[in-house]
């Protein structure tokens, strides 16, 4: 009987096949080819919307960012991505180092609406949303007073109880590469030792994991991205709420500079064979509609300043002072970031 | 076995040849990698810091992940082998089951079950070294049960019974007569096992416990040294193959004590009622911890999560994927087979080349099988240019075929071994005959040897199946554009950090690879009376 179903089951599989892929009927504007890492499924949403705008069709691709680097390096001028998008400045920091950009500089005035320590100093790849690093504490075991600095978590007050996540994220790799621009490789080193000593738990899953274990009492700070807090306080899922409404969250400045952002960013392909579709695409990105969704859909902060949209979890935020760093260094300074991070042992 | 100059000249060595050209290619080029790049000084950093903990990682969760495979794969094995019990006609193929669930499926399950506020929050947590070779354990045991459970049923229980009439107790019976007679087949488990651990990043990077696969994650996403880790993959390489020697060694040894052949059924011991009961939570626990429990957990999530991508076609798209890599890696097993039957050395190095891939991580394969497409579409593309004076119309990267290569190159050898297998049965007698009667060599290939070798093509084919719909790192840098397999969904959302949505795709992967694993655990307890060389052989080369 199982023979016969397996059977049954590969004939099926290539009949399907042979109906599966097919473009969808639209008005042929052509199509754009997009390289993303950034892997949330509510981006669907965003690409619906510009293809519903400008009739261009949207192919996606999305694997982590390295991979995507290594694959655009592999096909050489062969590449057909048109559009790279990344969770973090470093990435594209080091795919503009591989060659992998091109200046777009039909793009130099809409650029200009965003802030200039969000983007490519000569425009190679800009940010179209922005995340900040914070500490998420328990409301019943820690004051919002204690913690108003990153260099703060260091302190031996903590030993034992903070939790954050291993130093192979991007997150933590780009926090230290700030820091050590801020006040340079050898205090960030011992600082980087302070937290480490202070961690709870060996680090495991991802910032949300944090946070829950915060509400669950096995720590009593964590370093997290904001919208992973944001998620949970809109979550629909009761039991999410409830380890929301366990904690509360600041925004430490970064060695007095200010709040650590970090962008979610894109550029335009060294070797973009749908180059026009792809300056529309970006344009799209920083336009009323492109913001506004980022906003209500991942919860990161528009760049474009004075764009309305509805979250209320965002308008509840105090008002945030940035590092007014330029998001480059975040890429400058990586290595040299997870150097220290291997030396001083944050796993 | 002798082979008579007829059959030499009749089976063409070249598919095989080919074939492992094609499968040893990834590893060559990123062998090339390692060597050609810019040394950086990085090994020599991670050395003084991080390369330690990653080996001293790398090894306890192999330990664990191993021995836990041993104890349950051998332990159950000769349970059902053995003994006659309630349910044991049933668990003797449930006990495969697990093997259908990707490990990073049951590591997910697990430790949202036990961290602080889950459910199970009062167990220690499954985590870290312990906790992953815990939860690889459970999920790849069955490699060394099914390969155990077949040596078990025949081969030794002559050896047994002589032991026991020799006044042997049950437990000394078991450990110096049966037990070494089925080494060989527990060591070809095993290394299954232990490839399959080391190759891992899914489960120990979300347990936390960073192996050397996770070294080399880091090396290449942290500080985009391609070269530094592809010298680091070529570590993890040199250990693979240390086991692989290691497992050859103990077939060669075991070779001399293997019975005749002649098998008769083995009379199994009825348990009286308490004990039966034992055996049957026994049998019960290893499927409840590596499949129902985790799998259960992931359930739950999913009820709660909405469904928004299209999983339909991720599961086609996967199921098309793993059924062409199937049927493909089935031939290149055949090929590798009769280049072996020719009994050439030719051959024979072809054969062990194809079988190569099988070392290489997933994440290793796919940056050379990158690499090498990349090459030769250079080469491709000057070469037409100076022909046509145009552009080569076909882009190496990004399609189908890709993807099928890096599969191959990376899984055919899981396939060589039943195949050579089940083409080992027709003997050479046969074939003479065949010849004798005056058959061309096409005409025996198609007459007498196919009859007798489509279930050990039909059963190679299945296991790549399997192997390829967890697939990840490979199919996530390779695939095309608007290409998602299950795997691939399952794991974006997991990165996101959104279980629940998670949850429902890598449930899928279990619920396709079902079938054909309880259709090869169910052949292989049937099998009783044939030899059992062949379920060796299914550990591949």
């Amino acid at each position: 009987m199982f023979r016969h179903f397996s059977a049954a089951a590969a004939a099926a599989a290539f009949t399907l096949s042979a109906c599966a892929p097919g473009a969808p009927d639209a008005p042929d504007a052509g199509e754009i080819n997009l390289f993303t890492a950034r892997h949330y499924a509510s981006d669907a949403a965003v690409y619906a919307a510009f293809t519903e705008e400008t009739g261009i069709r949207v192919n996606v691709l999305e694997a982590p960012a390295d991979q995507l680097i290594e694959r655009m390096r592999a096909e050489g001028a062969r590449s057909q991505a048109d559009v790279v998008i990344t969770v973090d400045a470093g990435r594209l920091w080091r795919a503009d180092q591989a060659g992998l950009f091109q200046p777009a500089p039909e793009l130099a005035e809409t650029l200009e609406a965003v802030p200039a320590n969000l983007r490519h100093p000569d425009g190679h790849w800009f940010g179209f949303a922005s995340r900040v690093r914070v500490v998420v504490f328990a409301r019943d075991r820690v004051n919002a007073g204690e913690i108003n600095d990153f260099l703060d978590v260091a302190d031996e007050r903590w030993r034992g109880r903070l939790c954050v996540r291993s130093s192979n994220n991007v997150y933590n790799q780009s926090l230290l590469a700030g820091l050590i621009d801020a006040v340079g490789a050898e205090q960030a080193e011992s600082w980087a030792a302070g937290v480490a000593a202070n961690i709870a738990r060996a680090p495991q899953g991802g910032d949300t994991d944090q946070i829950r274990a915060v509400a669950a009492g096995e720590c009593d700070i964590a370093i997290v991205n904001h919208y992973y807090l944001a998620r949970l306080q809109r979550a629909s899922d009761s039991a999410d709420r409830a380890v929301a409404d366990a904690v509360d969250m600041v925004f430490p400045s970064l060695a007095g500079r200010g709040a650590p952002f970090n962008v979610s960013g894109a550029g335009l392909a060294a070797n973009a064979p749908n180059r026009d579709n792809a300056l529309a695409f970006l344009t799209f990105l920083l336009s009323e509609t492109g913001q506004r969704q980022f906003a209500e859909l991942t919860n990161e902060f528009p760049v474009v300043a004075g764009v309305t949209y509805e979250n209320d979890v965002l308008d509840g935020y105090p008002e945030i002072t940035p590092d007014p760093v330029n998001v480059n260094v975040l890429g400058e300074n990586a290595t040299a970031a997870q150097r220290i991070f291997d030396r001083v042992g944050w796993p | 076995m002798a082979v008579s100059p007829l059959m030499r000249q009749a089976y063409p060595v070249w598919p095989a040849l080919i074939a492992a050209i094609a499968c040893a290619a990834p590893l060559v080029a990123v062998a090339a990698l390692a060597v050609s790049g810019e040394w950086s000084g990085y090994l020599t950093h991670l050395w003084s810091t991080r390369l330690p903990v990653y080996l001293i990682n790398t090894l306890h969760v192999t330990l664990i992940s191993g021995s836990l495979a041993v104890l349950l794969g051998a332990g159950l094995a000769w349970l059902v082998a053995r003994y006659e019990f309630t349910g044991r006609s049933v668990f003797e193929w449930l006990l495969a089951l697990p093997l259908a669930v990707p490990a990073y499926a049951a590591a997910y399950g697990w430790f949202d079950l036990t961290q602080a506020a889950g459910p199970l929050g009062m167990l220690p947590t499954v985590r870290g070294a312990t906790g992953a070779g815990l939860v690889l354990g459970l999920t790849l045991y069955p490699y060394v049960y099914l390969l155990a459970r077949e040596a078990f049923s025949g081969q030794s229980s002559d050896a047994y019974e002589a032991a026991r009439t020799l006044g042997a107790r049950p437990r000394d019976a078991f450990l110096r007569a049966a037990l070494p007679m089925a080494r060989p087949a527990i060591a070809a488990g095993l290394a299954l096992v232990v490839m399959e651990t080391l190759a891992d990043f899914g489960a120990v990077s979300h347990l936390g416990a960073p192996t050397l696969t996770v070294g080399l994650i880091r090396a290449w996403a942290g500080e985009g040294a391609t070269a530094d880790a592809a010298r680091l993959a070529l570590i993890l390489v040199a250990i693979a193959f240390l086991i692989f020697a290691l497992e050859r060694a103990q077939r060669a040894r075991a070779r001399q004590t293997s019975a005749s052949g002649r098998r008769r059924p083995s009379r199994r011991i009825v348990l009286s009622a308490p004990r039966a009961l034992a055996a049957a939570a026994l049998c019960l626990s290893p499927v409840l911890l590596g499949m129902v429990i985790p799998l259960g957990r992931l359930a739950y999530r999913a009820l709660s999560a909405p469904v928004t991508r299209d999983l339909v076609s991720a599961a086609q798209n996967a199921v098309l994927l793993a059924t062409i890599a199937g049927v493909l890696a089935a031939l290149i097993g055949l090929a590798a087979a009769y280049a072996l039957r020719t009994g050439t050395r030719r051959g024979a190095v072809a054969a062990r080349i194809a079988g190569l891939g099988y070392a290489v991580p997933g994440a290793v394969a796919a940056m050379g099988v990158l690499a090498i497409l990349g090459l030769m579409q250079t080469w491709i593309d000057t070469a037409w240019n100076g022909m046509f004076g145009s552009v080569f119309p076909v882009m190496l990267t990004g399609g189908v075929a890709a993807l099928i290569f890096a599969y191959l190159s990376r899984f055919a050898a899981a396939a060589i071994g039943p195949a050579d297998s089940a083409l080992s049965r027709v003997t050479p007698a046969l074939d003479g005959a065949a010849r004798t009667l005056g058959a061309s060599a096409n005409e025996t290939a198609r007459r007498v040897h196919w009859p007798l070798i489509t279930q050990g093509a039909l059963l190679a084919a299945l296991l790549v199946f399997v192997e390829v719909l967890k697939e990840l790192p490979a199919t996530m840098i390779l695939r095309p554009f608007n290409f998602d397999t299950l795997a691939v969904i399952a794991h974006n959302y997991a990165s996101d950090e959104r279980l629940g949505e998670a949850a429902l795709p890598a449930l899928l992967i279990a619920a396709v690879a079902l079938p054909p694993m309880i259709w090869i655990a169910r052949r292989i307890v049937r099998s009783e009376g044939v030899r059992a060389e062949d379920v060796h052989a299914e550990a591949g080369h």
